[in-house]
């Protein structure tokens, strides 16, 4: 009989996705598998524990160190029971003296070169070379322990996370495999044959020096504390654990918080989590010492002006001020006159408190959301199309997918473990495409097959797209079935005659994309010939003036070729936060209320008009662009700003600081003393992911529940001070925990209306619309039909940026994000994952460094039409010539210095990916670097100056 | 001129030219108007009006005309 299934266990091999049964016998018990089960798998599922060590089930069975034996009727010797298929009929005994003395003689040749130091060994308690000696019974090691041996094998101790001690390895090959079969870098190796095999990583390198990610499949994949966490060796090993959701990436894996009483002693991703299946990346997993750094704000702080040490307060005092200030305000200049932005990196339930507060409260809809600047685009192109603004699929989903087309994408760093999970579809043989100006890492994958490139120009993604399409039309790759049953006719129509006039031929926009014709009628070709093609897409799509007009352009992509609707296809935006989806879905933007219902729509307005007793404006409020041009012009006067660093993540530092500086009243509620607070009048304490309960959303819909395993450090979570700030100025708030919040949520909001802490806690996690006619979610969506109806082809002009190379800027900067930095890296910065990335570099090809005299290494002025800054050279081939990159981690760096406002036609999200630049050496840092820095140590002061104790 | 109207006029047109494809100028301005309707706040609407007010020569027609359909639809 089998047993429910424990994401907690360890069933020794995969599961089999075989939709055939078989049933075989294990020591009497008759067991029904799908066929593909290994014999180890099919006695687990019946709580019969084979003794296994070279075996996990979130890898194929390896067969190597033997102690899996069993015994199987009518087979000879003793098979390892994990490379056993279960067979019908089968009979296999687990048990028996033959198979005991086989085990014990295994364990003690591992035992005869292994310290026996167990009692202060960090892996004692949680260590299965441990473990397995006990269920053998292993009571003595005849061979002794003078041998030949690997006792004093060295430790490598580079790695900021974990230590690798050498002397502790029974080369199983486990972490050998994670790294490759897992997380697909191939980092490691077995060096060398028979007893002296050893493991390596990279060209027999360190840890910290060979192209080893720093993911930690390694170390979770470890039996004993050979790979072991330094966090482990230093506390010892956590006693409970609490299942929470990361607050990275759009990716939102589930991981169990390992703790000690409430400090967090490891993050151990969590097998049970539907996104991620028990993998993570070096943030996830290992970057969360920020948390209890020491610059977190630990108290609520006010002051009068900006250039006023800061004064440290009760929570009472500072909502107070805080109220009474914003009320002065709205007397003086105006209910318009105030606003406020959500964050992309709280839950679900804080982002729709603070949209809450601003309709209702503050009675206007000047409320936007952080998604402004990178996926706003998807919100209104997805809409504009299919009818919905998310992503048609699950993660899962690429497994099925015959051909990849990526677009403005980065996700072995930027969404590293749906990165891991794409390589290994790429190595099943998937085709991949990668449309980007730069060579990413994804085109480097071990045992990739044929994969093409398509190095277009900065700017050029719409006339790409747009070719990729005419392509499709003109040599008759449309689904004509699928466009007759799904998509309106008239648009279709309308669309046809658009894309297949000869303006979007490849061979006439080869000298807008600078992608040879022929490439791109390749690339073409293969996704529209693919049973199953995908595409995924980031912010190199959206973050453009016609990034709206990109998205829309690749929805008609899957459209015309039938790719939506099942699994193995579909549009999948890769959202950069965690929690972008949710903002967005809660009603973050001025235009729409919580489930994208326009604050026009009276009958939608009337149900919220009527929940929160409010009268609601029915104009839509101010986007972030124009909140700061309405601040610099003396009309915007205030904001509250939730969990967001406008400061430094906007373009144009210049201009947004101006526009910070004209304000009143800011009132920034955060983790850290972040760019946006340095401009703050009141700095309310944020709390870390750790420090609360409520929801994410990720980049696939799916609701994860995060839940608290410390206390906040200032006493509130992000919640509760928006529920004391509403009660002070005068509008009721009276959740007593997020789970209210949620229910409240899914009363006004149709896609969420069968979501609860209740049926999340049954699930694990749901996929929006999640409602009556979806009692369980959707994972993939549009199979049948579209919110809309019939599906909407767009058209889809090319119409070139205004920021274009001149002789002045001659070439074009394009920003983006690294594997160990998260966005503006608050976070990340206070943890080690600086040892990778402690500043920000310009790549620069070495064609155009060689014109410019410029060496690695060297500083470099970079000027653009919005200003200057300085960072240090890497010459990288990465690029193409004409085109240099940077990344803008560290608020120092001024990188959105140089970006200027241009944006979005439709969402007004900023064109980061162009900026004309010059670039020259130089010897000192901007005049904006200098002001930072001295900016920077009198706001410092101002803070040590309010907290002398904690400092 | 404002900083803030310079790029309320950047914008709109902008959003003309995204949606050239839509037809003539008449059909551009009823597309950019829906735009304008539906996302725009009350106040860039009142500034946009103000510059329709002034003719201002640096709206696109199909701005323009985008921006006197919906002053007049505001009148009625």
């Amino acid at each position: 009989m089998l047993q429910h299934f424990d994401p907690n266990k360890d069933y020794g091999t995969p599961a089999s996705l075989s939709e055939k049964q078989v049933t075989l016998e294990i020591d009497g018990i008759e067991i029904t598998v799908p066929e593909g089960t290994s014999v180890m798998r099919a006695a687990a599922l019946a709580d019969i524990n084979i003794p296994k060590l070279c075996a996990t089930d979130n890898l194929d069975a390896f067969g190597s160190c033997r102690l899996c034996a069993v015994q199987i009727e009518g087979r000879r010797g003793l098979p390892a029971s994990c490379t056993t298929p279960a067979e019908q009929g089968m009979k296999v005994w687990t048990q028996n003296d033959k198979l005991a003395k086989l085990r014990r003689n295994i364990m003690e040749l591992y035992i005869s070169d292994h310290p026996l130091d167990c009692l202060t060994c960090p892996a004692n308690g949680n260590c299965e070379l441990q473990d397995m000696a006990g269920a053998v019974g292993l009571r003595e090691v005849r061979y002794g322990f003078d041998g030949e041996n690997h006792l004093d094998a060295p430790k490598d101790t580079s790695n900021p996370y974990f230590t690798f001690d050498a002397s502790k390895c029974i080369v199983c090959s486990r972490c050998v495999r994670a790294c490759s079969d897992v997380q697909g870098t191939f980092a490691l190796t077995i060096d060398g044959r028979g007893f002296d095999s050893r493991v390596v990583a990279g060209q027999d390198e360190n840890f910290l020096d060979s192209e080893c990610v720093s993911c930690g499949a390694c170390v979770q994949a470890c039996p004993t504390a050979t790979l072991m966490e330094n966090a482990v060796i230093e506390m010892g090993q956590p006693e409970h654990s609490v299942v929470t959701t990361c607050a990275y990436c759009g990716v939102g894996c589930s991981f169990k918080a390992e703790m000690k009483g409430d400090k967090l002693v490891r993050m151990v991703p969590y097998k049970g989590g539907d996104a991620n299946h028990g993998h993570a990346c070096v943030k996830g997993r290992f970057a969360f010492g920020y948390a209890t750094h020491k610059d977190r704000i630990r108290a609520p702080m006010i002051r009068d002006t900006i250039d006023q040490p800061w004064k440290e307060v009760s929570w009472e005092e500072a909502i107070g001020f805080a109220a009474r200030r914003l009320k002065e305000i709205q007397a003086k200049y105006g209910r318009e006159s105030i606003g406020g932005i959500t964050s992309s990196r709280c839950t679900n339930e804080e982002t729709y408190l603070v949209q809450k507060l601003i309709r209702a409260a503050f009675g206007n809809n000047n409320t936007d959301t952080c998604a402004r600047v990178c996926h706003s685009p998807t919100g209104y192109g997805l809409k504009q199309t299919l009818g919905e603004s998310a992503g048609t699929q699950t993660f899962d989903s690429v497994m099925k997918a015959d051909c990849v087309l990526v677009i403005g994408a980065n996700p072995t760093d930027a969404h590293p473990v749906f990165g891991s999970l794409l390589r290994r579809r790429l190595r099943e043989g998937a085709q991949l495409i990668v449309a980007d100006p730069r060579h990413i890492d994804l085109l480097d994958t071990p045992h990739l097959g044929d994969a093409m490139h398509l190095p277009l120009r900065p700017g050029s993604n719409v006339a790409l797209v747009n070719a990729l399409a005419h392509v499709v039309v003109t040599e008759g790759l449309e689904d004509r079935d699928f466009i007759a049953a799904r998509c309106d006719d008239g648009a279709y129509a309308k669309w046809r005659a658009f894309i297949a006039d000869a303006r979007h031929a490849p061979e006439a926009v080869a000298s807008i994309t600078g992608v040879a014709a022929e490439q791109i009628r390749a690339a073409a070709r293969a996704y529209a010939k693919a049973p199953n093609a995908a595409i995924y897409y980031g912010l190199g799509v959206t973050e453009h003036s016609q990034g709206s007009t990109t998205v829309m352009g690749i929805a008609n992509l899957a459209l015309a070729t039938g790719n939506i609707g099942r699994e193995g296809v579909g549009v999948n935006p890769l959202r950069g936060q965690n929690n972008v989806q949710g903002s967005c879905d809660m009603g973050s933007f001025p235009h729409e209320l919580p489930g994208y219902q326009h604050v026009a729509d009276p009958v939608a307005r009337g149900r919220f008009e009527a929940a929160w007793g409010v009268t609601l404006d029915d104009e839509p409020g101010l986007r972030i662009p124009n909140m700061f041009d309405a601040a610099i012009a003396g009309q915007f006067k205030a904001m509250y700003v939730q969990g967001e660093d406008i400061a430094q993540s906007d373009p144009n530092t210049q201009h947004v600081e101006q526009a910070l500086r004209s304000l009143e009243c800011l009132i920034v509620q955060d983790i850290f003393l972040n760019e946006t607070a340095k401009f703050a009048h009141v700095l309310l304490p944020g709390s870390t992911f750790l420090e609360k309960n409520g929801t994410f959303t990720n980049a696939e819909r799916r609701i994860n529940r995060v839940r608290k395993v410390m206390p906040p450090v200032a006493g509130k979570e992000d919640w509760e001070v928006t529920v004391a700030l509403a009660n002070a100025l005068g509008y009721p708030m009276a959740y007593r925990h997020p789970s209210e919040i949620m229910d409240e949520i899914a009363s006004l909001t149709p896609s969420f209306a069968g979501v609860s802490y209740e049926k999340l806690e049954q699930h694990g996690s749901l996929q929006w619309p999640c409602n009556a006619e979806h009692p369980e979610g959707t994972p993939i969506m549009h199979v049948d039909s579209f919110p809309i109806g019939k599906a909407q082809f767009a058209l889809t002009e090319f119409v070139p940026t205004d920021e274009r190379a001149s002789r002045r800027f001659p070439l074009l900067l394009t920003t983006g994000r690294i594997l160990s930095q998260y966005n503006v890296g608050a976070q990340t910065r206070r943890t080690a994952n600086q040892a990778w990335h402690d500043e920000d570099v310009l790549e620069i090809h070495p064609h155009d460094a060689e014109e410019r005299g410029i060496n690695d290494g060297d500083w470099l002025g970079i000027s653009s039409r919005a200003g200057q800054t300085v960072l240090r050279a890497r010459i990288s081939e990465r690029m193409q010539p004409g085109v240099v990159y940077t990344t803008f981690h560290h608020p120092g760096s001024g990188a959105n210095v140089i970006t200027t406002d241009n944006s979005d036609w439709a969402t007004n999200c900023p064109e980061y990916k162009v900026t004309a630049v010059q670039v020259e050496k130089v010897t000192q840092p901007s005049q904006w670097q200098q002001n930072f820095q001295a900016n920077h140590q009198r706001q410092q002061k101002f803070l040590r100056d309010a907290q002398p104790e904690s400092r | 001129m404002s900083n803030e109207k310079d790029h309320l006029i950047k914008m709109i047109n902008q959003i003309a030219r995204n949606n050239s494809s839509a037809g003539d100028d008449s059909a551009v301005a009823d597309v950019v108007a829906g735009h304008i309707k539906k996302f725009w706040s009350r106040r860039m609407k009142q500034q946009l009006f103000e510059l329709v007010e002034q003719r201002s020569e640096r709206l696109y027609p199909a701005a323009r005309m985008a921006g006197e359909r919906l002053r007049s639809a505001q009148v009625n």
